[in-house]
């Protein structure tokens, strides 16, 4: 679908908005709307205390950090992952289920668990050029089936009692936000400074191109998909501490919030753009926007209705840029 | 044997006509024969209940495989097909055709939207219709107050699910003129071969004077009216609206659009293939649970068909698998050498 050949250079892809029409009714329309939350977020009463900061971070905190996974799959060209409740519910309940052993043990079975079953789908989207939505959403409906018939359709409890520290709040915030701003700072790390981060954003931008200059494709893709993976078994051990649980049912809507963090964080859906930090402060901004809604007393269809309209505009506003590109 | 290869080779060779017809012969066959062998034949119940399944999955098919023949991907068909059973639940009180145009109409109109949207500005069309399937839920809570709604209207309900000819319903049989319709609209005019261009080479067509933008619009207005059709009549039959149908539908749509023969690339199926996989998937679907396989069970099944099928799909498998044989091989021979 890209057929683009506009050359970037230096490590942040910044451009200055082209002055076309449309963009500029874009652009005019997506200010009106920040400037919208902005007044209704600093009218709200309460919106601006440190408790309600902290409870905009924590609700950031778990599909942030599966947002922050899924930013590689986008980057690299994967499109989005249709799996990541799936592959998070199934990590949460490896990592339940292996508490026994220690806390550090689960997660390091968590995340190679969810490394593992990620990296198998990049495989197939990186070797064969799989259609990356089609194989994640069939993957999806797979491991949800094993997750369901694991334990018999019951909730996996945990073995042992060692969640709780992922539950904790040292300084009165919750571990889950020290994990997510640390994990973005790394994976931000890992895509601007290592060849890795550079190899995805090409492969990412223009897979001929790639191929052209000797890039191991199936390796880079695979690798960004384990990437991400590895998040989302961060991800699942904290849904399963958080819910002191795990079962097909805590899947609820994390894949589309993840995939709407992504989307509002800016990074282009058609790959070799984005950055694990942008993802962050779209997650953040999300956040804010449904804990102004909530204080504001409007119930779950408004706030999920305002989430998608925000995707929609935020999907206008960054496509729009880049034209010409079909 | 000149005959049969020139037979092998003409078009009824080719992958969009193939598919269908194979996977369809292949479920019809086990359909048949599996629930003999365990003992408890087919009975008219089961066709019933097959066609009752094919339904709802026809129409969302039948939205999903227009727009992928013409190179898009249209997500959004979850959403409306919630909204649509909200719209006719609630304007449907008195009158089952009422509802049932509310929710066409409906869903039709904010198809024209967000069609008119990927058209004009050349958006791609998964992250927006993912954004409006997540919009779409939204609304539905809205429209329903965040509660199941029920459906009042006892007559329309029954109607919808009266058998006619033993095997089908009105409901069942409205999908069938759907589709008989798209064949007929896509078959005898020139909108067929100017879907697959569009699919296949969007520049190409542009240049040879397919007016794209409008094509495109009015796609995504079919797919949206169609996705709500399913979600009224759906929401009829059960007598209440469900506020998120979960993404079971659009993968029994996705695999009975690919066993239909349409690429996931684009540019390539053709409606009768589609009907042909949705009857397929339907009827799949009723073997799984005739031979009482837990939900849990067909869900793999379903998963694992749907992989292998999107593998085979896949434009470089054949490329990846001789290149790995060329390295084996490779590998292989200095050892052979030395033995």
């Amino acid at each position: 679908m890209t057929g683009r050949t506009v050359a970037k250079e230096g490590a942040a892809p910044l451009r200055a908005p082209r002055l076309n029409g449309r963009l500029t009714i874009a652009g005019a329309a997506a200010c009106a709307f920040a400037a919208l939350v902005l007044v209704l977020a600093l009218t709200t009463h309460r919106f601006l205390t440190w408790q309600n900061i902290k409870a905009i971070l924590s609700s950031a905190s778990l599909v942030g950090i599966e947002a922050l996974g899924l930013t590689f799959v986008t980057m690299v060209g994967g499109v989005v992952s249709l799996a990541v409740a799936e592959v998070a519910v199934v990590t949460a309940m490896a990592f339940l289920a292996m508490l026994g052993a220690g806390l550090v043990p689960a997660l390091a079975i968590a995340m190679a668990l969810g490394a593992a079953v990620s990296g198998i789908q990049g495989f197939a989207i990186g070797a064969w050029n799989a259609n990356p939505v089609m194989f994640t959403i069939s993957a999806a409906f797979l491991i949800d089936g094993v997750g369901q018939g694991l334990n018999n359709g019951q909730i996996v409890q945990p073995a042992a009692g060692g969640y709780g520290t992922l539950n904790a709040t040292p300084l009165g915030v919750p571990v889950a936000v020290y994990v997510l701003v640390g994990l973005a700072l790394a994976l931000q790390f890992v895509t601007r400074r290592t060849v890795l981060g550079r190899q995805i954003m090409l492969v990412g931008e223009n897979r001929p191109a790639a191929r052209a200059a000797g890039l191991p494709i199936t390796r880079v893709v695979t690798l960004a998909f384990a990437i991400a993976g590895i998040a989302f078994g961060i991800g699942g051990a904290f849904l399963g501490s958080f819910n002191a649980g795990a079962s097909v049912l805590s899947e609820g809507t994390i894949t589309f919030d993840a995939i709407a963090a992504v989307l509002v964080g800016g990074t282009s859906i058609t790959g070799g753009h984005g950055s694990p930090l942008r993802t962050l402060a779209g997650s953040l901004a999300i956040a804010a926007i449904t804990d102004v809604l909530l204080l504001r007393g409007f119930s779950t269809g408004p706030q999920v209705l305002l989430k998608g309209m925000l995707v929609v505009v935020v999907v206008v506003v960054t496509q729009a840029r880049s034209r010409g590109r079909r | 044997m000149i005959r049969a290869r020139r037979l092998l080779r003409g078009p009824w060779a080719r992958t969009e006509h193939l598919l269908p017809v194979a996977s369809f012969v292949v479920i019809l066959v086990a359909f048949l024969v599996v629930p003999g062998l365990e003992g408890d034949p087919l009975n008219s119940g089961a066709w019933f209940n097959g066609f009752q399944g094919f339904a709802p999955l026809g129409l969302v098919a039948l939205a999903l495989g227009l727009t992928l023949i013409a190179g898009e991907f249209d997500v959004s068909v979850l959403g409306m097909q919630a909204l649509g059973g909200v719209l006719a639940v609630r304007a449907g009180g008195h009158s089952g055709l009422l509802g049932v145009l509310a929710a066409v109409a409906g869903c039709g109109f904010l198809g024209l939207v967000q069609g008119g949207l990927i058209a004009r500005l050349r958006l791609p069309s998964l992250p927006v219709t993912i954004g409006s399937y997540v919009a779409l839920i939204g609304l539905t809570n809205v429209l329903a107050n965040d509660q199941t709604l029920t459906y009042g209207n006892l007559n329309a309900s029954v109607w919808v699910d009266n058998t006619l000819f033993g095997w089908f319903s009105p409901r069942s049989l409205i999908t069938f003129a759907a589709f008989a319709l798209a064949i007929a609209l896509i078959g005898c005019t020139k909108l067929g071969p100017e879907l697959k261009a569009l699919g296949a080479e969007r520049r190409g067509a542009r240049v040879s004077g397919v007016p794209v933008e409008r094509r495109i619009t009015l796609l995504f207005v079919i797919s949206a009216a169609l996705a709500g059709l399913a979600g009224a009549l759906l929401s009829y039959s059960e007598a209440s609206a469900t506020l998120d149908p979960g993404l079971q539908p659009l993968i029994l749509a996705v695999a009975a659009a690919v066993l239909g023969g349409v690429s996931l690339s684009g540019g390539r199926g053709v409606v009768w293939g589609l009907l042909l996989g949705s009857v397929a998937v339907a009827l799949l679907e009723q073997l799984f649970t005739i031979i009482s396989l837990s939900a849990a069970t067909t869900q793999i099944l379903f998963g694992a068909l749907l992989l292998v099928i999107v593998s085979v799909d896949a434009p470089d498998l054949k490329t990846s698998l001789r290149a790995t044989g060329q390295r084996l091989a490779q590998r292989a021979k200095p050892r052979s050498e030395t033995v």
